[in-house]
């Protein structure tokens, strides 16, 4: 389970996270999703330990990120958007130095280790150095180091960049699989059919601030402001609510 | 029909801009904007750089004015000096050429971008080339200026030898980038371009091979020693052994050589075949480049597959008796460095730079000393704890110092799991202090047994090594934690900067520090000794002080930096 309370930081001027409280529960999958620049990123930063708050805090499972930043961590598969690696190791070697790092027992991490090589297509690349690999299949490479010490909170920003279709299509199950099995996701991304498709609750960040949260259905109802038609798609809720607040900024 | 894009001159300058722009040089002449601390830091790098400038021309002044006075051998003894200099110059600008040729031309992250452009493959060269000659150089030429101008100024040389000094530096550095880019040029042409990176160990190779043979055609030990030769006439002619005349050091020399001694009637012959040389390969290199330099830096882009040194160290071993974060990370240090062929060549240095040491030390006349050899043999081994300690300084700033920037963008990897900054930086200092310490040692007690040092002695050194080690190493640990760069796109780069600079400094310093408080003590326990007394209650207080003393500034040297670095890598972090 996941807890932002009031949770804010300002770089300067720059408030990048206004005051941000959300729960997200057990088995939860929740969408994050907002423009460019809006604070997905930072807010993702904060609760995976990257980054300290200005103000307010996060609780992992419970644990505190900024009094209990170890165990907080050791809930959490941290998937980033940018997948930068140990080039000198091998895809083998990069999962065995994560197991150790999040103390999984030897044998069992290179049991694991094997099941998601094969799992994401990557068993026949495993003795190959990491600097020879695609983006995408470095982008598989980081999934299955974050699923390794099979963790209850998985963060995932931007979890489909680099990807090929039928990866998607496997990213996508898998989500589905570990939700269903108990495990919290929290996915920030820009591909609103993938939010639309997996999410459970949607929470529309702008200018740092959360301003819509519910399920795909409620977004849809509550655009429209006093009318009882639907929106169609995600997308034009998401480019209807952006506006509104973009203008109500500069009003 | 698209239109062609401009080629001229301009363009070049275009394809330099980024570059001028990054060091603040804008077209209309203003510099960017340093923020005050900033602006302190570049002051205080000035400062000291200007410091070592004067520094090196004061000694170079000093001992040209010494050898001009010494009848008959003094001038050549100071023009052999000059042509030693030469040669170490144009080696030195050699070895850094190639690398940043590799680097630059091959290497570099942003060499895709540059490749998109719609421009000729040779002005592509050229512009990066310019970069990497001039990125390479400019040290070596600005720290010799001052040796070449006291030259000038004790030989009272015409006021024509300063011009041709700066024009003879130049052409020196242009032939040296041209020949240095063209070797790699062809290389990366016949090595298979799966192993571009192999291309490193092989120039370790030419590196170490070279630095051992001019340090033996320089035969400095012979300098010192003339009565070591049957006749002042063998003595001279050895000290007037010709250059290589295909050098163009060689020309370099005479064309010094000849303006300082006003020798000729034509100082400028050998001034124009150096520029006539340097221009002709500037021309054929560009001419070569755009037939050449497209084909291998297409090969240079696939990737290597198979890990080199994965055979060499598994690290299976070393996983069966630990296991933990303290594993997981030393295991990736070590595989990362035995995989990264750059890091190589600075070992194969280290080795060269560990052989002439040691070398030095077996060839020290002991028995031809002035004063009692069981003096001379302890005060060489308690100045070799110092000199030891340097080399360790100068190793520990190449490879300890970049251990943090070394994660590079990977850092989120740290910062995610759950190990705490504090214990990933203290696992880091382990593991660079079990090899340094091991080399270090090693160099302290070979040295000792070749000189044949007494037990105290022995025991005296390896114990001040032993806490030295610990304390430079966190010091490199430690401030390469506070001023880490992340961006640097090799370990060489993250050392350089203030941070570097500063490490320098403060080992100097710490160093300097402990050698002298154990130097009384050291020296007032031998002298009782040989006098074959007890140390009085007087003395045994100083010495208990001296090294308590001693005890306390490496505890605080072990733990203060550590703590210092962790505090403003947390901060830089966010």
């Amino acid at each position: 389970m996941i807890s932002l309370t009031h949770l804010t930081k300002v770089y300067g001027r720059t408030t990048a996270v206004d005051d941000l409280n959300l729960e997200v529960g057990t088995g939860e999958l929740f969408g994050f999703i907002g423009p460019n620049g809006a604070g997905k990123t930072t807010t993702i930063k904060m609760m995976t330990g990257l980054l300290a708050p200005t103000r307010g805090g996060v609780r992992i499972n419970g644990f505190d990120m900024a009094r209990q930043p170890e165990s907080a961590k050791q809930e959490i598969g941290f998937i980033p958007d940018r997948p930068y690696l140990y080039e000198k190791l091998t895809g083998r070697e990069f999962l065995s130095f994560i197991g150790d790092l999040y103390g999984v027992a030897p044998s069992e991490s290179l049991r694991r280790a094997e099941r998601w090589l094969t799992s994401f297509g990557l068993a026949e690349w495993g003795h190959e150095l990491v600097e020879a690999y695609s983006h995408g299949m470095k982008q598989r490479l980081i999934m299955s180091a974050a699923l390794l010490h099979e963790p209850r909170v998985l963060v995932v920003d931007e979890p489909m960049v680099g990807l090929d279709p039928s990866a998607i299509v496997q990213v996508k199950t898998l989500f589905r699989q570990l939700t269903a099995k108990g495990t919290t996701i929290f996915m920030s991304t820009h591909t609103l059919q993938v939010a639309e498709d997996l999410c459970d609750r949607i929470g529309v960040l702008h200018r740092g601030r959360l301003i819509a949260l519910g399920s795909p259905e409620e977004l849809r109802r509550q655009t429209v402001a006093g009318a009882t038609e639907i929106q169609e798609s995600l997308e034009a809720v998401f480019m209807q609510l952006t506006a509104e607040a973009g203008s109500a900024d500069h009003a | 029909m698209p239109e062609r894009p401009p080629v001229s001159p301009r363009t070049l300058t275009t394809l330099l801009k980024p570059r001028l722009w990054s060091l603040g040089i804008r077209r209309d002449g203003r510099a960017d904007r340093l923020s005050t601390r900033h602006g302190i830091r570049q002051v205080v790098i000035t400062l000291i750089g200007v410091l070592f400038w004067a520094l090196i021309f004061t000694i170079s002044r000093r001992v040209l004015t010494y050898f001009k006075n010494i009848e008959l051998l003094g001038d050549l003894l100071a023009f052999k000096l000059l042509a030693m200099l030469l040669v170490t110059l144009f080696s030195l600008l050699i070895f850094s050429n190639i690398l940043a040729a590799l680097t630059k031309l091959y290497l570099s992250r942003d060499l895709q971008l540059v490749h998109a452009l719609p421009l000729p493959p040779h002005l592509l060269f050229a512009a990066r080339w310019l970069e990497g000659t001039v990125d390479s150089a400019w040290t070596v030429l600005l720290y010799s200026m001052p040796v070449f101008i006291a030259y000038g100024m004790v030989f009272a040389a015409p006021l024509q030898y300063y011009p041709i000094m700066l024009l003879t530096e130049v052409s020196l550095a242009l032939i040296a980038a041209a020949l240095s880019s063209g070797a790699v040029m062809l290389a990366v042409l016949w090595i298979p371009a799966s192993r571009i990176r192999t291309l490193f160990l092989v120039l370790g190779v030419i590196l170490f091979i070279i630095l051992l043979v001019t340090f033996r055609m320089l035969r400095p030990e012979r300098l010192a020693d003339p009565e070591a030769f049957a006749t002042v006439v063998a003595y001279l002619d050895t000290l007037q052994a010709p250059n290589s005349l295909y050098l163009p050091s060689s020309w370099a020399f005479s064309a010094l050589h000849s303006t300082l001694t006003r020798a000729t009637a034509f100082p400028h012959l050998d001034l124009a075949l150096l520029l006539s040389s340097a221009g002709a390969l500037c021309g054929l290199m560009v001419w070569a480049a755009a037939r050449l330099y497209y084909p291998g830096y297409s090969k240079s882009q696939t990737a290597g597959l198979r890990p080199l040194g994965q055979g060499i160290f598994s690290g299976r071993g070393l996983q069966r008796w630990v296991v933990g974060p303290q594993t997981a990370i030393a295991l990736k240090e070590i595989r990362s460095f035995l995989r990264d062929q750059a890091q190589w060549t600075q070992l194969f240095l280290i080795c060269a730079l560990v052989v002439i040491y040691l070398f030095n030390f077996k060839a020290l006349p002991l028995e031809r000393a002035p004063i009692k050899t069981i003096y001379l043999q302890n005060l060489l081994s308690f100045l070799n704890v110092g000199l030891a300690s340097f080399v360790l300084t100068a190793i520990a700033a190449r490879f300890a110092f970049p251990a943090v920037s070394n994660e590079r963008e990977a850092i989120w990897i740290i910062r995610a799991a759950p190990l705490s900054l504090k214990r990933f930086l203290w696992i880091k200092f382990a593991a660079y202090l079990v090899p340094l310490l091991l080399l270090t040692e090693i160099l302290v007690v070979v040295t000792n047994l070749l000189l044949q040092v007494t037990p105290f002695m022995m025991a005296i050194s390896t114990i001040t090594i032993l806490l030295v080690v610990p304390g430079v190493v966190s010091l490199a640990v430690g401030l390469g934690a506070a001023y880490p760069n992340f961006k640097a796109e090799t370990p060489a780069q993250a050392a350089t900067g203030f941070g570097g600079l500063l490490f320098m400094m403060l080992a100097a310093i710490y160093i300097g520090t402990v050698l002298v408080l154990a130097a009384g003590p050291v020296y007032t326990i031998m002298r009782a000794g040989f006098l074959g007394r007890e140390l009085v209650a007087r003395e045994q207080i100083w010495v208990f002080m001296n090294f308590g003393l001693s005890l306390v500034i490496h505890l605080s040297i072990i733990l203060y930096p550590m703590r210092w670095g962790e505090k403003r890598l947390t901060d830089h972090l966010q």
